[in-house]
């Protein structure tokens, strides 16, 4: 198997000198091929800075990180969109859709912004359609349909470019227990059946308790792993609860 | 932290959005400052012939400068306001009392209103000298500018705009009761909606530009009637404007969701978030575009045409006053008393001196003309043909027997068609004759005095006529140099008296002319530069409104890899079609209509207006160049960093 994600020694700082804060410090983090990842940690722990600087959208301030065999401390902007456009899928709380285009523009953006020719495009669009099931609605409008299913148009748009990685951040934030528990069926069948990559970024025990495995981070640091492995999910779940006690950081973020 | 300086570190905080506001109020002041200044200024006054016409325009302009201006200040006002709803709901949150809030965005506006005033003031009275002497100049006057402060001018634009300023103030303090708290937070939510296609509206709305373009552009009727340019024109305007509205409510709409049909060109890079975007806002910018617009077409047009008319002045007094010195001869003392003061001005020789004989008789047309001929005007062949000559004109008749030339009225349009293979019986005391017309030339030898009809006749016909009945002499003087025959002419003027409709001096005739024309240039170049300035900042703001809210917008962009490069390009072509597109469809606009007015000024006077008009065009896209590229560069910063 192929490594996805090999970062090294990544160390990210803010403010200057004389009030210095690190939120991460030296990090290293290996994602093989096929691999569903799970981040976990209280607030303030440096996830989001993690993933961020993976997506390239934020700098760390030391450190290595190789994507897909891509090193990407050497690239520039334009490099880097590129890089994001063709080897990254992004998921996030707030699903940032683009509330000008339909569902079905929305999914095929990111091809369009590659100038993927219009059949390839129109295939890819249908597909993705029907693996997450909102072909129905692939004509409205995001502000004409719910938070799950405004999800599931997020998770299309992030796997119709066949990313190498995709990231999510905290993907069942701002769901229902219903809908959010649809959409990491959905994440695990990909990672199951297509052998899509996945990282994501919880809180959440129970979303967490679908990865393989799943890494936990206080202060800036990682704290340990837990492997899934022949684990059933509820007794991965029970797992990740007894780590999450052990981290603390408020019971509010347990659940 | 008193409620004051909490207002004054909020205009602080957003000057960058208030700057351009701020730049067109000032401006506007300086105009409003100038403009009044110019009217009671006696020293200009006095060296300039219209100096009452002056005062009036002036007054007038104002006026309409103040209405316009109030108009943009309540329209900037509450778009800031709208703006900040979600600020001021933070406030009444934090338990500022309503009262107090209200309080805090009176003053606010207040001191903003003061700056501008102080400001304004300040560089109107430096301006307005400056402003003055490029008046001057149009005109074509050699006064001396040197009004300094002038007293009531400031005491007018201050009571004028501290007025508006208070109003618009009180219109900020009112707004806050209005709305709910609820309200004033979740306002950004509502969220515009994708709009509909109607293709009834759209179709609507090019019938509607179509048959006004159409009632516009066909030609003239023959009979030109007060009823019929109501009727056309009134018609005309209204499907204009109506129409304009559809274009962009519905036509864009149908157009843009037309372009999305095809999908390998609309699925290919920015262009499908460019014409979403566009689609989605172009509704609430229907109105402002149509205004806009159509207020454009009117500046265009006026300021095309107000510069033709400065243009065309020379060549529009020497059709109607053609020679430099035009009398009726009133005795040989008389005659030599007004050729000595022509001579005693060395500065100005005279290039030809004739008499011209003019016989005025009874005549009837062989058909219908809807114009006052009679008395009909008789010139010789020869009297004629030596005037054009000495006018450097190469148009000369040649008639034999009873043949006559009518000579064109001026002010109409008739042509040689309406003349041709008809005739004019004259009466005279043996008897009346029949002459038929075999020719038409356009320039006239005299100075214009209506019925303007006058006809060549051949030398016998002439010599025939006049041994009947005595014919009047008028005495002409070409001279050289004669736009600047200033004494003379007053001279000239004075002694001759009212012998014609016109002034009999070719120089009276050209100055008053340039300085009416240039009089209204001047208020129009100005009152157009305001309007310019303020629908250029309304765009500019709604832009940046539009950025503000678009931010999260190009962070999705950005996180799914499009480059700063890629969004900064395509911010840019959207501007340009927010920017390009009420622009055109007001140059088209005036184009339409300044053909209409050029077809008729130049059927009156015959001049290619294609400079003059194409000057204004140049002005207003130049003009609206500047705020593109303004508004290109916020919004990049605001959504690009």
């Amino acid at each position: 198997m192929n490594i996805v994600v090999e970062a090294k020694q990544i160390k990210k700082v803010y403010g200057a000198k004389g009030n210095v804060f690190s939120a991460l410090e030296d990090i290293d983090l290996t994602v093989m091929e096929g691999e569903f990842v799970g981040i976990m940690g209280p607030s303030g722990a440096g996830k989001s800075t993690l993933l961020n600087i993976l997506a390239t959208i934020d700098e760390p301030t030391t450190g290595n990180i190789v994507v897909d065999g891509i090193n990407l401390t050497k690239m520039n902007e334009e490099q880097l969109s590129a890089f994001r456009r063709d080897k990254l899928g992004f998921l996030f709380q707030d699903y940032n859709l683009l509330d000008t285009l339909t569902v079905k523009e929305n999914i095929i953006l990111p091809l369009a912004l590659a100038k993927l020719n219009i059949k390839e495009l129109e295939r890819r669009a249908d597909e993705v359609a029907d693996k997450f099931g909102i072909r129905d609605i692939l004509n409205k409008y995001p502000y004409q349909i719910s938070g799950g299913q405004k999800q599931r148009t997020a998770a299309s748009r992030a796997i119709i470019s066949k990313p190498s990685l995709i990231l999510a951040d905290e993907p069942t934030g701002a769901l229902d227990s219903k809908s959010a528990t649809d959409l990491l069926e959905s994440l695990k069948d990909l990672n199951e059946q297509d052998k899509a990559t996945i990282l994501m970024v919880t809180h959440d025990a129970y979303a967490a308790s679908y990865c393989n495995r799943v890494l936990f981070i206080k202060d800036g640091k990682i704290f340990t792993e837990l492997v899934k492995g022949k684990r059933s999910r509820k007794e991965f779940f029970n797992k990740v609860l007894d780590v999450l006690s052990a981290l603390g950081g408020g019971a509010n973020d347990v659940i | 932290m008193t409620l004051f300086s909490l207002a004054r570190k909020n205009i602080k905080g957003n000057f960058n959005n208030y700057f351009v506001y701020f730049v067109t109020l000032v401006l506007s002041m300086v105009i409003y400052y100038t403009f009044t200044s110019l009217q009671y200024s006696e020293k200009i006054q006095e060296s300039i012939e219209l100096s009452d016409t002056m005062s009036f325009m002036f007054g007038v302009s104002s006026i309409i400068l103040i209405l316009f201006v109030a108009i943009f200040i309540l329209y900037s006002n509450s778009f800031f306001t709208r703006k900040r709803k979600k600020e001021v709901g933070l406030y009444a949150i934090l338990g500022l009392r309503k009262k107090t809030i209200a309080k805090m965005l009176f003053y606010e506006n207040l001191i903003m209103g003061i700056i501008a005033i102080v400001i304004g003031i300040i560089l109107g009275t430096l301006l307005s000298k400056l402003f003055a002497m490029i008046l001057i100049k149009l005109m074509g006057s050699i006064a001396e500018v040197d009004f300094g402060i002038s007293i009531l001018a400031i005491t007018q634009t201050v009571i004028v705009f501290m007025v508006i300023i208070l109003f618009t103030s009180v219109q900020g303090y009112r707004l806050i009761y209005r709305f709910t708290l609820i309200e004033l937070f979740y306002d950004e939510k509502k969220g515009e909606q994708i709009p509909k296609v109607s293709l009834i509206s759209a179709v609507i709305g090019v019938i509607l530009l179509v048959v006004s373009y159409w009632l516009i552009l066909k030609p003239f009727p023959d009979e030109f009637t007060t009823e019929y340019l109501i009727k056309n024109y009134g018609i005309a305007f209204v499907a204009l404007v109506i129409g304009t509205h559809l274009f962009f409510r519905s036509v864009t709409v149908y157009l843009l969701r037309l372009s999305q049909k095809n999908k390998s060109r609309y699925y290919r890079g920015t262009r499908i978030i460019e014409t979403s975007r566009l689609l989605f806002r172009i509704r609430g910018n229907a109105r402002t575009f149509t205004v806009i617009a159509l207020l454009s077409a009117a500046t265009i047009c006026f300021l095309g045409a107000t510069y033709s008319g400065y243009y065309s002045n020379e060549k529009r007094a020497k059709e109607v006053v053609p020679f430099s010195y035009s009398h009726l001869s009133k005795g040989p003392e008389f005659d030599s008393q007004v050729e000595s003061i022509i001579k005693a001005d060395h500065r100005h020789p005279i290039k030809a001196k004739l008499d011209i004989p003019v016989i005025q008789v009874k005549g009837i047309l062989s058909f219908q003309l809807d114009y006052d001929i009679n008395p009909v005007k008789l010139i010789s062949e020869s009297t004629f043909n030596k005037a054009a000559n000495a006018l450097n004109k190469d148009e000369t008749v040649s008639l034999s027997g009873n043949q006559a030339a009518v000579i064109q009225p001026r002010f109409t349009e008739y042509t040689k068609s309406v003349f041709k293979g008809e005739n004019i019986t004259i009466q005279l005391p043996q008897g009346s004759s029949e002459l038929p017309f075999v020719h038409m030339v356009e320039s006239n030898v005299l100075p214009f005095d209506y019925p303007d009809f006058f006809l060549v006749v051949s030398n016998e016909m002439f010599a025939k006529i006049a041994k009947k009945e005595a014919p009047l002499t008028y005495k002409v003087y070409e001279v050289e140099n004669e736009v600047t025959a200033q004494a003379t002419s007053k001279k000239v003027n004075k002694l001759v008296g009212n012998d014609f409709q016109v002034s009999s001096s070719f120089y009276t005739e050209y100055k008053q002319g340039k300085e009416g024309n240039a009089l209204t240039l001047f208020i129009f170049g100005f009152l157009g530069l305001v309007f310019l300035t303020a629908s250029g900042s309304i765009i500019y703001f709604k832009q940046l409104t539009e950025a503000d809210e678009a931010k999260g917008h190009y962070e999705i962009l950005r996180k799914i890899g499009v480059n700063k490069k890629d969004i900064r390009k395509s911010i840019k072509r959207q501007s340009l079609f927010v920017f390009g597109l009420p622009l055109t469809v007001g140059i088209l606009h005036s184009c339409v209509t300044l053909y209409f007015t050029s077809n008729f000024m130049s059927n009156l006077i015959g001049i290619n207006l294609i400079f003059p008009i194409l000057m204004a065009i140049v002005f207003f896209v130049i003009i609206y160049a500047v705020y593109y590229v303004l508004t290109v560069n916020t919004y990049n910063r605001i959504v690009n960093k």
